[in-house]
């Protein structure tokens, strides 16, 4: 403080005595001078006293002399001192950081730096003037130079990096300075890297287009690589920068053979063991492992991640990789960095998939690097990143790798004779039913992870048999899930159950069949999605149990008869309802830990307790969700579309009739109306006639009277008539008839006449026939006394007769 | 993959003159009539033979459009070489090379090889830019000239690889300072002894597309 009074004092003389200024008015004669000077010392000692007062009053400072020191860069560039003293008063203004000198002053705001940094980029041409500035070769210049802008960087990243997108050269110029051979400002411009990539694209290609990475590889080798200091994790912080996101610079990384330039940071010597890891080395090692796992994201293209991939075995990246991992004496962080680096590495490329297979760890007795991974996921004693590490390593061993994915099922079958040692299904199976909860997850998905996409593998896992207790009958490994889903209150376990069985039924009805077999898991399954718990962890149960209940309905091929697809979806309509299944199928994805899930394959959390979903499990979800809301709607929608249509035919039938009334209504009104109309009238004409009628009647009456009155002299002249023409003709025919009359009687007579003659005639004969009819009587008389006579003349003769023929028969 | 030299391009040239469809044919040999309009700018690769020596072109395709502008600026200077591009069926594309010309001479190093290429010489009907007329513009301002067809393939290949030659020529011309690799070349790594040896292995000819390397 004293060296600062007494440097003010030189600047600006004695003070009046007892009159102390205030710190404003020694800012403004400070500025004032800086400015207006015509002395070139002046200025300088105006800007160096500025620069003292810089940290302890950088609001004063700031807010009065922003300008003048810009001015001052622009216009005393030529003076690298007076140019330095402004850089470093400026830098001060602008820290992002408070100083020590300022802590007993509570009322200067947190962001004053972020506030000047605003009010100095405002010109975009003080940028400008920063570029000019490091083309000085002068090592404070330069050095400040770069410092300004790292702070500027460090409070307005994206302003600023517009702003130097848009100077040409601009990115170029800061490139250059990786090259200077002060290590300083090298080391430096490194860290202004760092900031000026962060999220910028653009910037970030540009300055791999300028050799960054033959620039920074140079430095990696020179500092030792892993064994270096800082400078090893800022380029590759740099490089990490550079490739995040950005696959155009993985394209150039990769095309221009820097993989293979990788190899040597990955080169752990013998010793190591005994040398230890520095945490330096452990910062290093980590980054690079990041650096490795950028180039094969699995948020990459697929077709960069598959070239990297190769290019990594090809030039031994993996062994190098592989080699850390069985190496001893590894701190447990970067074991476990490595475990995922190795994983992402192999996921999805059967050859790396295939090495990764055939590693020997060094153990005793040798055993293949997998198993002795997964015997470390099993074991509750070993830290739990270490675990989640391994299940996403074995999980991309097995990521589309049907080879894989039959390799371990292959272990759990009856025929696998190799009883001997142990096999990476028995680790599973007896993670699957161990006491240890997260064992028990990590091995039901890592099993999960063997049957995506692979119903060949769903089929052959149904064949696997467990030994419950010595002497029972063996249960197959999908009963036994089923059993122990039931048995188990533990809401992990549970839920690793379900995401087995989903992914073990969907899409394969020979697994669905054989679940739907087991003892009360149908009951199981619809109980807990019945259940009406609302905490969020029982609503992904009730989702996840609904979601498998309706993959049992989707995938049923009807083997279990009473278990059939129709008699399920029944059962699930009638205990759940279809409104509430979807809605339980809903709560699964709206689960906080399903959507960090669904983010990334590997699992990424911070407490075992947030081990709850696989994302391979959410990509099923996703894949089905629709599908099983549709199939389990199937006969609802029917049910409910006939009703509907028979409602709506009634509608539009009860429409019909009451638009077919209306119309006859309307009719009917009109024609009411007409009538009504027409009886008026009717009416009308009625009483005009009447009255016509009475009037006619009156008249006639009247006239009556007037022909009664003079009717004789009229009536006379009436009869005398015209004689009739017909009179005559009517005479001639009388006269005609007349004599027809004469004629017919004259005829008459004669015919009488002759009925006469013949009456006598009949008479007579009648007389005659009389005549005869008497004598014939007596003729009749005579004959029947004749007969007499005859008979009893008959009777003597026969009796003399009867004797003669007798006396003849004998 | 060993190489004798690498060489940087950039490609320029006012937007929609199918400055990514040609280096889409140059490196994976195939024609994308629909492409996105570049955003900055974006990188590819291919190993070429000249003289039977192995030679790598990294290649950065620049965005036309007149705000990605700064951006390319940034990429002549440590460019070896330039494809300037217009398009044979719109005159306005010819008429902004001499602005595109001054930009890249004012920003590259002079040496910088700049090839001027007639793009979609397939749409001959629809041409509004002669041949003669893109020749007398190269010779006046000494550059190489081409029409290509990044559709039909037709002198896509050759204005790569004449470019590469061109440089390689003045590599042997010594005008270019090889050693400084903000020129746009690089040395391949063993190149004393390697570079006949591998131009033969990988059996010259057709250059392979730079899927691997």
């Amino acid at each position: 403080m004293d060296f600062l009074k007494s440097g003010l004092k030189t600047v600006l003389g004695a003070p009046e005595p007892g009159q102390q200024p205030s710190v404003a008015e020694t800012v403004e004669r400070l500025v004032e001078r800086a400015s207006n000077s015509t002395l070139l010392e002046d200025r300088r000692d105006a800007c160096r006293a500025l620069k003292a007062m810089s940290r302890k009053y950088r609001l004063e400072v700031g807010a009065q002399g922003l300008d003048t020191l810009r001015q001052i860069l622009e216009l005393d560039k030529a003076d690298n001192e007076t140019v330095n003293y402004a850089l470093d008063t400026l830098n001060n203004i602008v820290s992002p950081s408070q100083f020590e000198e300022e802590e007993d002053k509570p009322h200067i705001p947190m962001n004053i730096g972020d506030q000047f940094t605003e009010m100095f980029i405002k010109d975009p041409h003080n940028i400008q003037l920063l570029l000019d500035l490091l083309d000085e070769y002068d090592f404070r210049v330069r050095l400040s130079t770069v410092q300004l802008l790292i702070s500027l960087l460090t409070n307005r990243t994206k302003d600023i990096q517009e702003i130097i997108l848009d100077k040409p050269m601009g990115v170029s110029k800061m490139m250059d300075l990786l090259s200077d051979n002060r290590e300083v400002i090298r080391n430096e411009t490194l860290l202004l890297l760092i900031k000026l990539t962060k999220g910028n694209a653009n910037i970030q290609k540009i300055v791999a287009f300028e050799n960054a990475f033959d620039r920074l590889f140079e430095i990696l080798c020179t500092e030792g690589y892993s064994d270096g200091g800082i400078i090893v994790e800022d380029c590759l912080l740099l490089m990490l920068n550079l490739l995040k996101n950005n696959s155009s610079n993985i394209n150039f990384f990769k095309e221009g053979s820097y993989i293979q330039k990788m190899l040597p940071m990955f080169n752990i010597p013998d010793n190591s063991e005994e040398a230890g890891w520095s945490p330096q080395k452990v910062s290093n090692v980590h980054c690079m492992l990041q650096l490795v796992r950028t180039l094969v994201s699995p948020s990459n293209s697929a077709q960069i991640v598959s070239n990297c991939q190769k290019i990594m075995n090809n030039v031994g990246l993996l062994n190098s990789l592989c080699n850390i991992l069985m190496a001893s004496g590894v701190p447990a962080d970067i074991l476990t960095e490595t475990i995922n680096t190795v994983g992402e590495v192999v996921r999805g490329d059967a050859t790396n998939q295939e090495f990764i297979g055939t590693v020997i760890a060094p153990s005793y007795p040798p055993r293949p690097a997998i198993i002795v991974l997964l015997m470390s996921m099993v074991n509750e004693k070993q830290p739990f990143p270490l675990r989640c590490a391994v299940l996403y390593c074995f999980q991309c061993y097995l990521y589309r790798n049907e080879v894989s994915q039959a390799n371990l099922v292959q272990t759990l079958l009856p025929s696998s004779t190799d009883v001997s040692s142990l096999t990476s299904g028995q680790i599973l199976c007896g993670g699957l039913f161990s006491s240890d909860l997260l064992s028990n997850w990590f091995s039901a998905v890592a099993l999960m992870h063997a049957l995506i996409d692979n119903t060949t593998q769903k089929e052959q896992l149904l064949r696997v048999l467990l030994a419950t207790n010595i002497g029972s009958t063996p249960v197959s490994l999908l009963h036994q899930c089923t059993l122990l889903l039931q048995q188990t209150t533990k809401l992990q376990s549970k839920v690793a159950l379900l995401m087995l069985l989903a992914q073990w039924t969907a899409h394969c009805p020979a697994a669905v069949g054989c679940f739907l077999r087991a003892n009360g898991a149908v009951a199981c399954l619809v109980n807990h999605t019945s259940c009406n718990e609302h905490d969020d962890n029982d609503c992904l149960l009730q989702g996840l149990s609904a979601f498998l209940l309706a993959i049992c309905i989707h995938f049923n091929d009807d083997s279990v008869t009473n278990h059939s697809a129709d008699s399920l979806r029944q059962l699930l309509l009638k205990r759940v309802g279809l409104e509430t299944f979807t809605a339980k199928l809903g709560e699964v994805s709206r689960h906080e830990l399903y959507n960090r899930a669904a983010k990334h394959p590997q699992l990424r959390v911070a407490a075992p307790a947030d081990v709850l979903v696989d994302y391979e499990f959410c990509k099923l979800f996703k894949s089905l969700e629709g599908v099983l809301i549709q199939s389990v709607q199937i006969k609802q929608e029917n049910a409910v579309n006939e009703e509907r249509q028979s409602s709506e035919a009634d509608l539009q039938q009860y429409k019909q009739v009451i638009r077919l009334q209306d119309t006859r209504l309307s009719e009917l009104l009109q024609q009411l109306e007409a009538l009504a109309g027409q009886a008026a009238s009717l009416q009308s004409a009625l009483n005009d006639s009447l009255a016509a009628n009475s009037l006619l009647k009156d008249e006639n009456t009247l006239l009556k009277a007037q022909v009664s009155a003079n009717s004789l002299p009229q009536s006379q002249p009436n009869l005398v008539q015209p004689p009739d023409p017909r009179i005559g003709e009517y005479e001639a025919r009388i006269q005609q008839l007349t004599d027809e009359v004469t004629q017919l009687t004259r005829d008459l007579n004669v015919v009488r006449e002759s009925q006469k003659n013949s009456t006598e005639e009949l008479e007579k004969m009648k007389k005659d026939q009389d005549d005869l009819l008497e004598l014939l009587a007596d003729q009749d008389l005579k004959l029947n006394e004749y007969n007499m006579k005859l008979l009893t003349m008959v009777s003597s003769i026969e009796g003399d007769n009867v004797i003669e023929p007798e006396e003849n028969s004998t | 993959m060993a190489y004798a030299y690498l060489f940087k391009y950039i490609i320029i040239g006012d937007t929609g003159v199918g400055k990514s469809c040609l280096l889409l044919q140059f490196t994976d040999k195939r024609f994308q009539p629909v492409h996105d309009l570049t955003i900055g700018v974006e990188f590819g690769a291919r190993m070429i033979t000249i003289d039977g020596k192995q030679i790598k072109l990294q290649i950065w395709d620049t965005a036309g459009q007149e705000a990605f502008r700064s951006i390319t600026r940034s990429y002549y200077r440590g460019a070896a070489g330039a494809l300037l591009v217009y398009d044979i069926t719109r005159r306005d594309t010819f008429n902004h090379l001499t602005t595109w010309l001054e930009d890249a001479r004012q920003h590259s190093n002079s040496n910088m090889v700049i090839m001027l290429i007639g793009n979609k010489s397939d749409l001959e009907s629809r041409r509004e830019v002669k041949k003669e007329e893109g020749e007398a513009f190269a010779r006046e301002h000494g550059l190489v000239f081409m029409e290509t067809s990044a559709k039909t393939a037709a002198n896509v290949e050759e204005a790569f690889i004449n470019t590469a030659k061109e440089i390689y020529e003045k590599i042997q011309e010594g005008v270019f300072d090889i050693n400084n690799e903000a020129n746009g070349i690089k040395i391949g790594p063993q190149h004393s002894n390697a570079g006949a040896g591998g131009a033969g292995g990988a059996g010259a000819g057709g250059a392979p597309p730079g899927g691997c390397c």
